[in-house]
């Protein structure tokens, strides 16, 4: 409702209002802002006065100007296409002291995730996670921050979708789907990989048996309810 | 009325305990030896004219046949638990001073057995009963005790100064286990300064001593004029924390198991409170009607609560129970007898909750509880906390463990890895087999020396099944980075391990079109290449 209210007004009085009306929801639903400042305030880094961090996800700089708002706490997002999209926001969650688990990728580089800054103490990982993916998400929505679950090709009916993305809001817990379609989900990001630098390797063109690979060039879209019309970004 | 003490001083104890080790008679002479001087001889020996402080060659020489035996602590401890078995068996909580000698209360065992004089011939039979021989003294203070047995004296009440009083001043320093390491140096002194008894030490000042001999010479004034020191502090029994359970009729299925897992934990749980301990490593044991034992000690990070105790009981019996028919440690009878024991506990103050507000990880402790439903649900091994290991390659550098178990690395990450990948690390981690090809279609090899034989030119991934993507001609490569690891393991274990030579190699794949290219992370062992990880 907010997003469509919104869409179709100017930049700043459009995230302004998203931030206003976010508030009196979470004011009037008694979670929130209110009491997820006391319960979270411990975990976030001190000079974050603003009420944004108590609602919002903290998210790694190449999405942060891709996304008019950072993603709210307690939504659910598709992710899709190349893997350091998805261990770039785990890393910066458990950087800002949130706990996350990542249920149903057994072949995720954890070690990537370090090296974007991830704190591996505040990390679990589900690798097989049985016959129901979704049902350990759900219960592990009642202790961690953000919860990354691979659906591996399964297809979850929108009713079941919706009990649990209502469970991800009241819980305040960020669910990241990748593998797979979630119907009614806020936000979709995908990711494409648009080239490699490699250094050591000469100008231009880089030359075969030089050098090695020093980064990866992502380029991501983001689109779905709560970021508005679709935008690309190079990262 | 003190406290009296008695000491019990088997006599050339370390000669004692070689004779019997080497399985002599105690008439044969025996010397024990520590870096080629006699520290202690027997009886026989002794009257043959071997001493302490002689050199081996000059005791064999007085006595030519001499058993000479090397000193080992370990041996005397060993056959001195024999005679502390004995003596605890008629007056318990002895505290061993030393293999050879022993301390005790006598109070109690002098009112139980009528007099001081009946309990020291208790003992000294029950220490022949054992096959030692031994002497014994009675005196107000411990350390005059010890020298009243090796006079073989009962010392009246509140004699203990004049008792000491005629001995020589040496006497000091003769006793190892009641003298520090500078008292031979002071009791030199003393003889030197025309202190020769005992009695002349005690007649000195405290003020006096203190000022001019030090602290260990306040000790030995105190020893010397009979005040009170230490008592003996016999040893506590060890208080026995674990818990049984006979199960009737025996447990066959988990259900079963798992409600038995329960009561156990609780009973164990409200043990280890009474005692104001928690568990961090325990032991279940089972036995099942077949008389077959199973055992397996779980390791924790922190001090099992109850809730994790039952978990830990269900998730074994889970496992001993449900193991694979063809598994040849399967029980093959239902379980009869269940028993916890906890092998590791700490200060229960580990488990104090604080008594305003809370710890500060409240957040911990949450996603915590969450991680053990999902625990619960799927079972122990399901859920795993990485943590930084010390390696090269991408896989090795995370070591995963299961939670609640103690996370270790497998190798050290603060050590320095020579030949290890630069960031970044692939973000995918595979371990597929593919196949790479030079310009004209031959297979590439790593060399002995760490080169290609040819230069790579296309890759293909048999295998795989969508291979689609990761097939193709090479735009770009780097490489070969070559690691020889564990290159001693061999066979089985180095294909467990992925021990020997390997080879590392990052390509880069042409895009067709719009799409870029794919970098991969290619690894080369046992001859084969293998796709190790993607960036993307």
């Amino acid at each position: 409702m907010t997003a469509a209210v919104s869409l179709d007004r100017s930049e700043e009085s459009r995230s302004e209002q998203v931030e206003h009306l976010r508030r009196k929801m979470a004011l009037m639903s008694g979670k929130g802002a209110g009491s997820a400042a006391s319960t979270r305030r411990g975990a976030m880094p001190s000079n974050t006065s603003l009420p944004d961090s108590e609602t919002l996800l903290p998210l790694p700089d190449s999405l942060a100007d891709l996304l008019p708002t950072s993603l709210p706490r307690g939504s659910v997002a598709v992710l899709s296409g190349a893997r350091s999209l998805l261990l770039g926001m785990v890393a910066t969650v458990t950087a800002a002291g949130g706990h996350a688990a990542i249920v149903g990728q057994p072949d995720v580089g954890l070690l990537a995730a370090v090296e974007m800054g991830a704190d591996l103490s505040r990390l679990a990982i589900i690798p097989d996670p049985g016959g129901d993916p979704v049902e350990v998400a759900a219960v592990l929505m009642d202790g961690l921050d953000l919860v990354v679950l691979g659906l591996g090709g399964r297809v979850v009916p929108p009713t079941r979708a919706r009990a649990v993305t209502a469970r991800a809001r009241q819980k305040g817990c960020t669910l990241l789907v990748t593998g797979g379609d979630w119907p009614g989900a806020s936000a979709r990001l995908e990711a494409r990989v648009s080239g490699y630098e490699v250094t050591g390797a000469g100008d231009g063109a880089p030359i075969p048996g030089c050098g090695r690979i020093s980064r990866v060039r992502l380029a991501t879209r983001a689109g779905g309810r709560s970021v508005g019309p679709v935008r690309k970004v190079g990262g | 009325m003190a406290a009296r003490v008695l000491a019990i001083w088997c006599m050339d104890w370390p000669a004692v305990a070689a004779a019997a080790a080497a399985g002599l008679p105690a008439t044969e002479p025996v010397a024990v030896t520590l870096a080629n001087r006699v520290v202690a001889c027997s009886a026989a020996a002794r009257a043959a004219g071997v001493k302490r402080g002689l050199r081996r060659r000059e005791a064999q020489a007085r006595c030519p046949q001499l058993h000479v035996v090397a000193a080992d602590p370990a041996r005397d401890a060993r056959h001195f638990e024999g005679v502390t078995a004995a003596v605890d068996e008629v007056v318990p909580r002895a505290e061993v001073l030393r293999p050879g000698l022993l301390v005790l209360s006598v109070r109690g065992a002098a009112r139980y057995f009528g007099s001081e004089q009946a309990a020291s011939e208790r003992l000294v039979d029950a220490v022949a009963a054992a096959g030692a021989e031994c002497q014994v003294g009675i005196a107000d203070q411990l350390s005059t005790a010890v020298f009243a047995a090796r006079a073989g004296r009962i010392v009246e009440p509140g004699l203990d100064a004049q008792f000491l009083s005629p001995l020589s001043i040496r006497q000091l320093a003769t006793e190892p286990s009641l003298a520090e390491r500078g008292r031979e140096d002071l009791a030199d002194l003393l003889w030197r300064m025309g202190i020769r008894s005992i009695g002349q030490f005690a007649a000195l000042l405290r003020t006096d001593v203190a000022s001019r001999f030090g602290a260990d010479a306040v000790t030995a004034h105190r020893f010397a004029r009979g005040e009170p020191t230490r008592g003996p502090s016999g040893r506590e029994p060890p208080s026995d924390l674990g818990v049984v359970m006979n199960c009737d009729p025996p447990v066959d299925r988990v259900d079963a198991a798992a409600f038995a897992g329960r009561l156990l934990a609780g009973e164990l749980h409200r043990r280890l409170e009474g005692t104001g301990v928690g568990c961090t490593r325990l032991a279940i044991h089972a036995v099942t009607a077949n008389g077959e034992e199973l055992q397996r000690v779980w390791r924790c990070a922190e001090p099992l609560t109850e809730d994790a105790t039952a978990d830990r009981v269900r998730w074994q019996l889970d496992g001993w129970l449900n193991r694979s028919v063809r598994h040849e440690d399967r029980p093959t009878a239902p379980i009869t007898v269940l028993r916890l024991d906890p092998v590791e506990v700490v200060s229960a103050a580990a488990l104090q909750l604080p008594l305003w507000g809370s710890s500060g990880d409240d957040d911990r402790l949450r996603a915590r509880r969450a991680l053990v439903r999902v625990q619960g649900l799927l079972g122990q091994e399901a859920v795993q906390v990485p943590v930084l290991s010390g390696g090269r390659g991408p896989a090795e550098r995370i070591t995963l463990t299961p939670l609640g178990d103690e996370a270790v690395p497998r190798a050290d990450p603060g050590q320095p890895w020579p030949g290890q990948l630069p960031e970044p690390s692939p973000t995918v981690l595979l371990d597929d087999p593919v196949e790479l090809f030079d310009a004209d279609g031959n297979p590439v090899r790593v060399t002995g020396r760490g080169l290609f034989s040819a230069d790579p030119a296309r890759l293909t991934a048999p295998a795989l099944k969508s291979a689609g993507n990761r097939t193709g001609r090479l735009s770009w490569w780097a490489g070969p980075w070559p690691v020889d690891e564990r290159w001693w393991d061999s066979g089985q274990v180095a294909t467990q391990t992925k021990a020997g030579r390997t080879a590392r190699v990052q390509v880069l794949l042409d895009g067709d079109g719009d799409t870029a290219g794919r970098a991969l992370l290619l690894c080369y062992r046992q001859r084969r290449w293998y796709l190790e990880g993607m960036y993307e």
